[in-house]
């Protein structure tokens, strides 16, 4: 067994109809919604970590069975320390501010949400900066020796069933959440 | 049936169809979710348009850009289906005048947008693609949610801290003038 690995004009529309079902999927789980990620980050609506530990519990078992019957392959940026790390940290400052990803700003705008128009020019004029920017960064902070000796998968530094513990510790930390957290609320 | 495309969705339910929908595009594409190319593509495209002072020939429609058309398109058939589709030109009510509001609105709006592209370039994907890995277990992508998490909580209570501090401040000058 293998990828169906669509090509041409198929591949296109596949795009299309893929996009179209995690468009539905972001208003649907309320991720559109600039309140959904900014009560998330001032911790008084989790309801984004949840959706998020969820998919984590259920994506990395259906994955790795999956990937075990040559269904899927490893699609996946190869490990960059620091890069992950700075990258984590300019994101939560944006976030801060905009409480908007790039697929929400989308969907908020088709939502009719205009201000995410304004995020969305940020985003772009943000392109070619960040082409400057990585040159300068892969010139010398890319050349920063990684602290932690990162492995490419979590599975290859734990081999023995780490995808596993993934799955489980994040439905022990969706069931966390979802008793110990106050929030309930709907928008 | 209809009920589930109108209704309201459980995190949990929408957890499994992201975990699903993300395996699925991995089995039919073999490529990594995302849409950081056609952000690249607008980008230029505009950058080209402004140069040449006209509207320059629509660049060539990939998977990655109608996966970009498809997000508009779901959105905006979800928020019709579920009756969520509302005009709002600022995101919230917050006490100031309408222009304060907007001048707020697009300084937020331009700073944080760049800054979250910004940071995604750096990590090296798209936040679809970052999930999509934490999904494959990939090292890279669980550090990027952890410091994104992390540094998210530590900025947004520090902005609260330093309003609060600054209102408060604010109130007892308005004390003192009385």
């Amino acid at each position: 067994m293998h990828p169906l690995n669509l090509d041409g004009v198929w591949k296109i529309v596949a795009g299309g109809v893929l996009g179209a079902a995690f468009g539905f999927l972001i208003v649907k789980s309320k991720i559109a919604w600039r309140k959904t990620l900014m009560d998330q980050l001032f911790l008084k609506n989790t309801r984004f970590m949840r959706t998020f530990l969820a998919s984590v519990a259920v994506g990395t078992i259906v994955f790795y069975f999956f990937n075990k019957w040559g269904l899927v392959d490893f699609h996946a940026r190869p490990t960059f320390f620091w890069g992950a790390v700075g990258g984590g940290l300019l994101a939560a400052a944006g976030l801060t501010l905009c409480g908007q990803i790039p697929s929400s700003t989308i969907a908020a705008i088709a939502s009719g949400r205009l201000y995410a128009l304004w995020v969305l020019v940020g985003m772009l004029l943000a392109m070619p900066v960040a082409n400057a920017f990585s040159r300068w960064f892969a010139d010398s902070i890319g050349k920063w020796r990684d602290p932690l000796n990162c492995q490419p998968t979590i599975e290859s530094a734990f081999p023995n069933g780490g995808v596993f513990w993934i799955a489980g510790i994040a439905l022990a930390a969706c069931l966390f959440l979802e008793f110990a957290t106050p929030d309930k609320e709907e928008e | 049936m209809l009920a589930f495309f109108t209704g309201k969705w459980s995190s949990y339910l929408a957890g499994v169809v992201v975990a699903f929908l993300f395996v699925l595009s991995l089995y039919v594409l073999n490529d990594s979710i995302g849409f950081s190319d056609p952000y690249l593509m607008i980008s230029s495209y505009c950058e080209r348009s402004i140069e040449i002072k006209r509207m320059d020939a629509p660049p060539e429609i990939d998977w990655q850009t109608a996966f970009l058309i498809g997000i508009f398109a779901g959105a905006l058939g979800a928020a019709l289906a579920g009756k969520e589709w509302r005009l709002r030109i600022l995101p919230e009510a917050n006490g100031k005048n309408a222009l304060a509001s907007m001048g707020a609105t697009i300084a937020t709006g331009i700073a944080g947008g760049f800054l979250v592209m910004l940071g995604l370039q750096i990590a090296g994907d798209s936040f679809l693609g970052l999930w999509s890995g934490a999904l494959q277990a990939s090292t890279g992508a669980w550090l990027f949610f952890a410091s994104l998490l992390l540094w998210g909580i530590i900025l947004t209570s520090t902005f609260a801290i330093l309003k609060r501090r600054g209102s408060t401040s604010g109130d007892g000058e308005s004390e003192k003038g009385k």
